[in-house]
């Protein structure tokens, strides 16, 4: 659930003000500074500008080197999603055809997240179609018409099923997470449509499920079948994680993070490495892959966390308060802890008390636990980068630009507001 | 003294083989013993006791012309049983299946092997029929390629077909979870069902993860082709129960329409999996194909009869069974064939069974009509439709191979003259 209204806030600022570049299309270098310090002055912003960090410099890295490129025609920073865009639309509307079911109820349950404009901003797609081509498995020209083509044409068929699957299995577990338990408590008493609204979320997710191991079985992969039943236990394992913490645990940073990669970072990690296996790539390449994805996904979540508490400006209590105010706690929390150990009591008494809301507040304002979400943060999304950075080289333009959208990424995971 | 037994009966139904019909060996004992009443919930399962003692059902088969009356001679001497063929290996596949669900957060793992404990784990019915299905496949097959050292490619494909039988087992107690949630059921197996002790949200979770790691087992044992089987069957698992929620249309007064919900929900499981135990041991298709036709007839048979028993419990007469089928608003056969012969009962039907005297009428309705005997015949047919696969199946004279089919053969019978 988080996360796919987490998505939804990666394409907004940095998209709309970055677009300008895109359709201007300038070629003097001055343009990437302008772009360079778009992002640097971004982040300065996010983090206060406390202190000195020695950190970003190699998430600027990868953009400063635009400058030193010596053919520096499309080195302004464009928007990763348009990369794809016309390909998303594609998995798009197979998406929607392979969810369409008999039964009316169930088609308007299982295609209500695959309708037009509440699919999300589709980030995980995104991802994994900018890996493909990443991994120099490119769109086939439409020009030339030959047999290397055509199996061009069914690898990136076969890479673009990946993503559908994925989607399929990440809205099922979204179905099955809203699964609540309030239909006991209100048997007899209840209305039909609370209960049916569970049965329904059951059956649809089951659907979607069940989908997806059709196309899964269809790749005539196995290991790409190991990878993908992996993530479905691992969604299943951390919503059960977070659903029955004991008090220590949930005080540990190490539990937290588990149960975060399993929520969160799972799904695109073992996709991203489908993607490598199924382009045929060496299991090096592929366990690259997978750190992408692994990184990126926790430094979304973590950034999730903070937006949670910050909102939409820096100082705290403007966020939502969501995660609190369901007893989930999260890194910051868990970093103030550290720092204010008197914060155990107040957290293992719980938040029912909105009192102890507004305690935890003061503490973590007092502590520096943003500040270390966000080196956190940081951190995995330069993770994520390196990954990037390390794959084997290629003077395919195709290539390079996706790459540099997944390294964009990872910039704009941690720099976004909402 | 069993096994004496057991060789006459071979000898007489290998003679009776050069005959035009290989159910003319059978003939037709039937028992009128009666046993305490069927405990049925919502969904009607292989999850019902079934009956394991040889010696109290002694029919041993049924003559087709002989439906309802007759008791002929028993010329067979005790029956095997095809559980206790099969025990050993069940127990190993039991502690497997228990490791199998092993995970480290706890509620999540209680949740999961909610279903394999000792005690609840069900007759394991599938798994008898997989690994049954394994040995009467167990003839030489040349496109194999030879073993490397000694045994050891028989007791991997052994191991691989266990697998099945494991995988299937998780598939089928998913499916029983989620239905549980989707039914509200309380109780499942003759215990509190894992959604009324722990809640939806957990069971619903529990029959993912057991989803999960059977689609792990699948993918280990690197066939593809098993893997498609398989994942259809979970695709077939949840469309027959989405045919079943589509009470407002027409379609479920619908005979077509019935068996091919019957088709999903039950006997999918059975015939994919059957394939897939011949293809995993290398056969041709046309064996593969008699080995989904083997557990496809069974499956069918089998739903047949438990409709019969919803109804009729554990007397012929009628209104002694559950009714939970009919009081949940769904149609089964009986009621299907009684309103192709009184098309009044229709709108009794259309009005819906809240309304308990609807369901009176319709019992009195279904008494009057042959909705009893013609589902029993149609579950007939499909088990001699089983039976016949198995006897098709290649010849081979190795003892095994030989009890095992005729165990096979065996269930197609219990399957349809059992009391509950």
């Amino acid at each position: 659930m988080l996360f796919c209204r987490g998505f939804s806030r990666i394409s907004t600022t940095p998209r709309k003000s970055l677009l300008g570049f895109i359709l201007s299309r300038p070629t003097e270098p001055s343009q990437s500074l302008l772009s360079n310090q778009y992002l640097y002055s971004t982040i300065k912003q996010v983090c206060g500008g406390r202190k000195a960090f020695s950190w970003s410099l190699p998430s600027l890295l990868g953009i400063g080197r635009q400058i030193h490129h010596s053919s520096s025609v499309i080195e302004e920073q464009f928007d990763p999603f348009s990369l794809v865009a016309e390909e998303l639309s594609l998995v798009a509307n197979r998406l929607r055809a392979m969810v369409v079911a008999e039964v009316p109820k169930l088609a308007s349950a299982a295609e209500y997240f695959f309708k037009v404009g509440v699919e999300g901003k589709r980030f995980r797609p995104t991802v994994l179609l900018l890996m493909a081509t990443a991994l120099n498995v490119h769109l086939p020209e439409p020009a030339a018409a030959s047999v290397g083509d055509t199996l061009t044409t069914d690898l990136r068929t076969r890479l673009q099923s990946i993503a559908e699957i994925t989607e399929m299995i990440h809205v099922a577990s979204l179905l099955h997470d809203d699964v609540l338990d309030d239909a006991d408590k209100r048997r007899g008493i209840g209305s039909l449509n609370a209960v049916m609204g569970n049965k329904l979320a059951v059956l649809a997710g089951d659907f979607l499920l069940s989908r997806a191991c059709v196309s899964l079985a269809a790749l005539k992969n196995t290991e790409v079948v190991s990878l993908l039943a992996t993530v479905v236990e691992h969604l299943v394992t951390g919503e059960t994680m977070q659903m029955t913490t004991s008090s220590e645990q949930r005080c540990s940073m190490e539990y937290y993070m588990q149960k975060t990669y399993y929520k969160t970072a799972s799904l695109i990690s073992n996709s991203c490495k489908a993607i490598a296996l199924l382009a045929g790539q060496t299991a090096e390449v592929a366990m690259l892959a997978f750190e992408y994805g692994k990184n990126l996904g926790l430094a979304f979540q973590l950034i999730d966390d903070v937006l949670d508490f910050t909102g939409t400006s820096a100082s705290l209590g403007k966020g939502s308060l969501s995660d609190i105010r369901h007893g989930i706690v999260t890194a910051p929390i868990l970093f103030a802890m550290e720092e204010f150990p008197q914060l155990h009591s107040v957290v293992y008494q719980g938040f029912d008390n909105p009192e102890n809301i507004d305690i935890v507040l003061e503490y973590l304002g007092k502590s520096h636990g943003i500040q270390m979400t966000r080196e956190l943060a940081m951190k995995h999304a330069n993770l994520a980068a390196a990954a990037i950075d390390s794959l084997p080289e290629s003077n395919d333009e195709n290539v390079i630009k996706s790459r540099r959208a997944l390294v964009d990424l990872t910039q704009r995971v941690i720099t976004r507001n909402k | 003294m069993a096994r004496a037994a057991l060789l006459c009966l071979l000898r007489h139904r290998t003679a009776a083989a050069t005959s035009t019909s290989p159910l003319s060996t059978y003939r037709c004992l039937k028992t009128s013993n009666s046993k305490t009443p069927a405990a049925g919930v919502g969904r009607a399962s292989f999850c019902r006791p079934f009956s394991s003692k040889a010696a109290v059902n002694d029919v041993i088969g049924m003559d087709f012309a002989n439906t309802d009356s007759g008791v002929a001679v028993m010329e067979g001497k005790e029956r095997l049983d095809p559980f206790s063929l099969v025990a050993d290996e069940l127990s190993v596949i039991a502690s497997r299946l228990r490791s199998m669900v092993v995970v480290e957060v706890p509620n999540l793992a209680s949740a999961a092997e909610y279903f394999f404990k000792i005690g609840v784990e069900g007759k394991r019915f599938r798994p008898t029929v997989l690994l049954l299905m394994a040995t009467a496949l167990n003839v030489h097959v040349p496109e194999l390629p030879p073993a490397g050292v000694g045994d050891t490619l028989p007791t991997d494909l052994r191991t691989c077909q266990q697998r099945i039988a494991e995988i299937t087992e998780m598939i089928h107690v998913a499916s029983l979870l989620h239905d549980d949630v989707l039914d509200d059921a309380d109780k499942r197996r003759g215990v509190g069902s894992l959604n009324a002790v722990t809640g939806n949200k957990l069971a619903v979770l529990a029959g993912d993860f057991l989803l999960s790691r059977a689609c792990l087992a699948l993918a280990s044992l690197k066939n593809t082709e098993v893997v498609t089987l398989i994942a259809t069957v979970v695709e077939n698992l949840v469309t027959g129960e989405t045919m079943q929620l589509t009470t407002a249309s027409k379609q479920r007064f619908s005979m077509e329409y019935y068996m091919q919900k019957t088709y999903n929900k039950t006997a999918s499981l059975l015939s994919n999996s059957c394939k897939s135990i011949a293809i995993l041991a290398g056969h041709t298709a046309e064996v593969a194909m008699l080995a989904f036709e083997y557990g496809k007839n069974l499956g069918l048979a089998f739903q047949l009869i438990d409709d019969v028993l919803d109804f009729t419990g554990t007397s012929a007469s009628l209104g002694k069974g559950s009714l939970s089928d009919i009081r949940h608003g769904i149609i089964t056969a009986p009621i299907l064939f009684a309103m192709e012969e009184f098309p009044q009962l229709r709108a009794v039907v259309d009005q819906g069974f809240d309304n308990p005297a609807n369901v009176d009428i319709a019992l009195e309705y279904l008494g009057k009509s042959s909705g009893i005997q013609r589902t029993k015949e149609l579950a007939m047919k499909h088990a001699n439709l089983a039976a016949a696969a198995i006897d098709s199946l290649p010849e081979s004279d190795d003892e095994d191979v030989i009890r095992s089919r005729q165990a096979l053969v065996d269930l197609t019978q219990r399957v349809i003259t059992r009391n509950k």
